[in-house]
């Protein structure tokens, strides 16, 4: 594809930017990704190829749950939204993060 | 495995279309949607379209990730192991059929026996029987009788006693009956008998209080037998009115069929309808119950009450009670007895112990079966070898392969678990239909013979042995199969590994040992068999035939149509019939050697105080021309005369042995003795129950040989009991009602047989069937014959079983070491060379398995001496048997002959195989490599 490259994502960055998301209205998958490359200013660009993998994975792990409704287009579409132990899990994992760049953003200034 | 996870898991797996449509739904969505942000962003259709696509990739390969996201679950891997079997099956249908069947008539055959046992023992329609105790006096000091109860002691123990929560009593003997014309055993019982026993009626209801009043209703209860007997399970019976003895009586209720220990009679009425009941035609009044009437008491312990504490607390109000007249001078004392010992119920255990031989001869054969379905899946577990490799060196995890392997066995197991089920079913009603044919008709009757049916247990065990047989067959060959070393077998070299040879050697020995084992035991009953049925029944047979007469309305026309028969030369009554096959029977003999007659008014059975000693002998009732119609010789003083041909003539005869033991002194006609029938079963009806009064011995005949009769009960599978010969004759006619007729015939014995049962059966179309004595003699060594047959057809199945996984064992032997016999061939070994090579390989296993077997046998023979099946409790007045005296276990010619016909069906087994190597083209062997 002739387009500029983008970086990849930060491997385990996926699912946490997914429950993120989710965490104000459910959304179908497209709308997932816009919404993600919409907020970072187009700087994550999330690969289709995994988006839906994941999706279904947070899906079995019981963290996000999805119901076909009308979408905009006038189709029936699959929305996700978080569950009570996505929630939790996001928490958990937003935790973690800040807790990552924060060690990340230290090393980078201070070593 | 969260529950959202299960659900959507098990959603892929019922709908899997919904689920792939959904995920293709999906991803067009999503292409659709980007595609309509393009052309919102004013690009034209179709190039909107063709960027979408491009920016998504490979839609399959997304769904592809899609479904993998999922991980693998224990059901995806079930389903695709399932799969992955079930096309092995179609690729090899027949060894997958033969390990089907093989399984399915192993498992078939112990799942008969265990419905036999689930149908006898477990499970009892009685709420609570451990709280359930006989309440007996002990008997006199030197009396062997146990001292019954009367209705008033009932009657005073029900009042004044306050051990027990409910107290029942029932006629200690059976009553005949006539049931709309077919005889029926019955009992009768107070009303509060089912409520005490706590037994819910299978339909209608019980007896109540009410019923068994003075002013109750002519009311009967049926048995589950009776129900089936008598009115062949007609649904629609209760309410219906029946003629017994002449009169109408209203069908109740029926009993439910586990109804154990109690149920052993056709119906129960009653207690207060006796006098009406045993008077045969009469519809009047209630007529009281006679007070000597004899009844067995079972009392149900109040929650709280240990036996102790009721068995003092009672026998303190036997010495305290005066009033309770009936007792005087027996000891003052009760003991309670509960239903298990009095031999009433027999506990699942010791059923289970009874049933152990059974369990363990019919098992033999499944554990052949599954040692060849072992050495078959060992085989094919090699010849997968490479396929199994690869997997391997693919990456599946030994688990993974083991467990795939196991699912197939397990497959097999379920499939073989439906096949045993109809295997076990249709045995049981074969054998059932075999049973009704070849069993003497009344003897067939008597039981209402019927394949027991199948409930939750039979199902539970059939499952439970299916998944049991296939950690049996299927472990082993899954564990050693997934063992190889994978450079070797993805090379395809995968015969050079020698082990197995030891694992299939085994399932040989084990197969060989099992065999011998049980055609051992079959040529013992064999041997035992012919032995009994050539003994002498020490009465003429040679020409005599026996007859009963079913409807006693038309005994003097059949009586006398049979006396004017030109082929009848004689004609005798008796009860039991001649043979005495099957009644086992009790008499009070109080040994007089005073000569005096036995004194007065107080005419019971041995009491304390009384010098006599009571002898329990057996009887028989016998017309005057019984003994010389049989050949029964006269040693001293005469028989019955013509005239004496009732109990009024007031004489005897006893037999020799007796007369000896009795009277030593040689004197024994001419004595005068008490004789007291102590247990009245089912008898000449136009006789007292009781018998009791005192007798002259007129004349001493010669004993009749002893002889056992196997009796066969759903309750006890087959007893075998010896009948000592009868020790006193008491007179009848043949114009008594109740007794067997038998006659001697002129000519051939057969002939005449067939042409009075045409010629009777005019007269009374119900008549049973006309047998020669000589047939009912065999008769006696029906139950051998049985266990003959049954073991026989298992070793049979068990030796060919056994021959079979001994070709296919050295067949695959022979196919693994081709290799090896083309270079001793081409190095010149002869054909002889070669078969003697593979027998060789044969006959230390099978030799071995033979030693085992037979030592087995020897063992098992001693271990069976100790089980109940060797001492079975005997009826009163016949003497406990041992089983060594029916059946010679440790006999020498059956072990030789048995270990002859293995070898003799090994040989050729191992023969087919030797001579195929033999066979081998060294050439082609050679150019194999």
């Amino acid at each position: 594809m002739p387009r500029p490259s983008k970086p990849d994502l930060l491997p385990g960055t996926l699912h946490l930017l997914i429950l993120r998301v989710l965490q104000t209205a459910p959304l179908h998958g497209w709308a997932i990704s816009e919404r993600i490359q919409e907020i970072s200013q187009d700087v994550l660009e999330v690969n289709q190829g995994s988006l839906y993998p994941a999706l279904h994975r947070l899906e079995h792990q019981g963290w996000i749950d999805a119901e076909w409704a009308v979408s905009e287009l006038g189709r029936r579409a699959k929305y996700y939204q978080l569950t009570a132990a996505g929630r939790r899990q996001l928490a958990v994992e937003a935790r973690e993060w800040d807790r990552m760049s924060a060690a990340i953003a230290r090393v980078m200034k201070l070593a | 495995m969260n529950l959202r996870d299960l659900r959507l898991r098990l959603r892929a797996l019922v709908a899997p279309r919904q689920a792939e449509r959904d995920l293709d739904d999906e991803l067009a969505f999503h292409i659709e949607r980007q595609t309509r942000k393009y052309i919102d962003e004013g690009i034209d259709p179709i190039e909107a379209r063709r960027r979408a696509l491009a920016q998504f990739g490979s839609v399959p390969l997304a769904a592809d990730q899609c479904r993998d996201a999922r991980g693998t679950s224990f059901i995806d891997d079930l389903v695709r192991d399932v799969t992955y079997a079930c096309r092995g099956f179609r690729r090899a249908p027949f060894s997958a059929l033969a390990i089907v069947l093989t399984i399915a008539v192993g498992l078939g055959l112990v799942a008969c026996v265990f419905t036999l046992y689930d149908a006898s023992f477990l499970g009892n329609a009685i709420a609570h029987p451990a709280e359930l105790f006989v309440v007996r006096r002990p008997p006199t000091p030197g009396a062997k009788v146990w001292m019954p109860f009367t209705e008033p002691q009932y009657e005073a123990l029900r009042r004044d006693t306050h051990v027990f929560s409910g107290v029942l009593a029932e006629t200690g003997g059976t009553v005949d009956a006539r049931i709309n014309g077919r005889t029926a055993t019955c009992r009768l019982v107070t009303g509060n008998y089912f409520q005490v026993l706590g037994v819910r009626p299978a339909l209608g209801r019980g007896l109540t209080v009410d019923d068994d009043q003075a002013t109750g209703g002519s009311v009967i209860v049926l048995s589950d037998r009776g129900w089936r007997r008598l009115f062949a399970g007609d649904a629609a019976i209760v309410g219906r009115t029946s003629v017994v003895n002449g009169a109408h009586y209203a069908v109740v209720g029926v009993m439910p069929v586990d109804f154990r220990g109690f149920d052993s009679v056709d119906c129960w009425a009653p207690l207060s309808l006796l006098g009406k009941f045993s008077r045969a035609g009469a519809d009047g009044e209630n007529a009281p119950i006679d007070p000597s009437v004899r009844l067995e008491v079972v009392g149900r312990l109040a929650p709280g009450v240990s036996r102790e504490v009721a068995t003092a607390a009672l026998t303190a109000w036997v010495v305290d009670d005066p009033d309770i007249a009936p007792w005087r001078d027996a000891p003052k004392s009760i003991s309670l007895t509960s239903i298990a010992d009095a031999s009433r119920v027999m506990s699942a255990l010791s059923g289970l112990l009874l049933f152990v031989p059974l369990f363990f001869a019919f098992g033999l054969v499944l554990v052949i079966g599954c040692a060849n379905v072992a050495n078959l899946l060992l085989a094919r577990g090699v010849a997968r070898q490479h396929e199994i490799g690869i997997r391997l060196s693919l990456g599946a995890s030994r688990r993974r392969v083991i467990r795939q392997l196991l699912t197939e066995s397990l497959l097999l197991a379920l499939a073989a678990a439906v096949g045993g089920f109809i295997v076990s079913r249709a045995i049981l009603v074969g054998a059932v239909q075999l049973l009704a044919t070849t069993l003497p008709p009344d003897v067939a009757d008597e039981f209402a013979l019927a394949a027991p049916a199948v409930d939750w247990r039979v199902v539970v065990f059939m499952m439970s042995g299916a998944i049991v047989s296939t950690v049996l067959f299927g472990f082993g060959p899954a564990l050693r199969a997934t063992r190889p070393d994978l450079t070797r077998t993805t090379r395809g070299d995968t015969t050079t590994d020698l082990r197995p040879a030891r694992a299939r050697n085994a399932l040989i020995v084990v197969q060989v040992a099992a065999s011998a084992l049980l055609l051992v035991t079959s040529l013992v009953f064999l041997r035992s068999a012919l032995a009994a049925g050539a003994a002498d029944p020490g009465i003429r047979t040679s020409d005599t035939l026996m007859a009963s007469i079913a409807d006693e309305s038309r005994r003097a026309d059949v009586v006398r149509a049979a006396v004017a028969d030109p082929t009848v030369a004689g004609m005798a009554a008796s009860w039991p019939d001649a043979l005495h096959s099957m009644a086992p029977v009790g008499l009070g003999l109080p040994a007089s050697t005073t000569g005096q007659p036995a004194s007065d008014a107080d005419g019971g059975t041995g009491r304390a105080g009384d010098a006599r000693a009571v002898e329990l002998v057996t009887y028989k009732f016998a017309s005057p021309e019984y003994f010389a119609l049989l050949d029964i010789d006269v040693l001293k003083g005469r028989t019955f005369t013509p005239q004496e041909h009732t109990l009024d003539a007031r004489v005897a005869v006893v037999s020799d042995s007796t007369a000896r033991r009795l009277w030593p002194r040689g004197d024994a006609v001419g004595q005068v003795t008490h004789i007291e029938i102590t247990i009245s079963g089912s008898g000449p009806e136009a006789h007292p129950r009781s018998v009791d009064g005192d007798f002259t011995i007129v004349g001493v005949v010669r004993d009749v040989g002893a002889s056992f009769a196997p009796i066969v009960s759903m309750q006890h599978g087959i007893d075998l009991f010896e009948i000592p010969g009868p020790a006193v004759y008491l007179p009848v006619g043949l114009d008594t009602a109740g007794t067997s007729l038998t006659m001697r015939v002129r000519g051939d014995p057969e002939q005449a047989r067939e042409h009075l049962t045409r010629a009777l059966t005019e007269i009374d179309p119900t008549m049973g069937r006309i047998e020669t004595t000589k047939a009912m003699a065999r008769m006696q060594a029906y139950a051998l014959w049985i266990a003959f047959w049954t073991t026989m057809l298992l070793g049979a199945l068990a030796l060919g079983l056994a021959a079979s996984g001994l070709v296919g064992v050295l067949s695959y032997v022979v196919a693994q070491r081709k290799r090896e016999i083309g270079v001793r061939k081409a190095l010149g070994a002869t054909t002889a060379d070669v078969v003697w090579l593979v027998l060789k390989q044969s006959s230390r296993p099978v030799m071995m398995g033979l030693v085992i077997g037979g030592g087995l046998a020897v063992t098992l023979a001693r271990l069976l001496m100790t089980t109940p099946l060797a001492a079975i409790s005997a009826p009163l007045g016949a003497a406990p048997m041992q089983l060594n005296d029916i059946v010679h276990v440790f006999d020498p010619v059956a072990y030789v002959a048995s270990l002859l016909c293995i070898v003799a069906a090994c040989l050729p087994a191992a023969l087919v195989p030797a001579l195929r190597a033999a066979r081998v083209d060294p050439l082609q062997s050679l150019r194999e490599e």
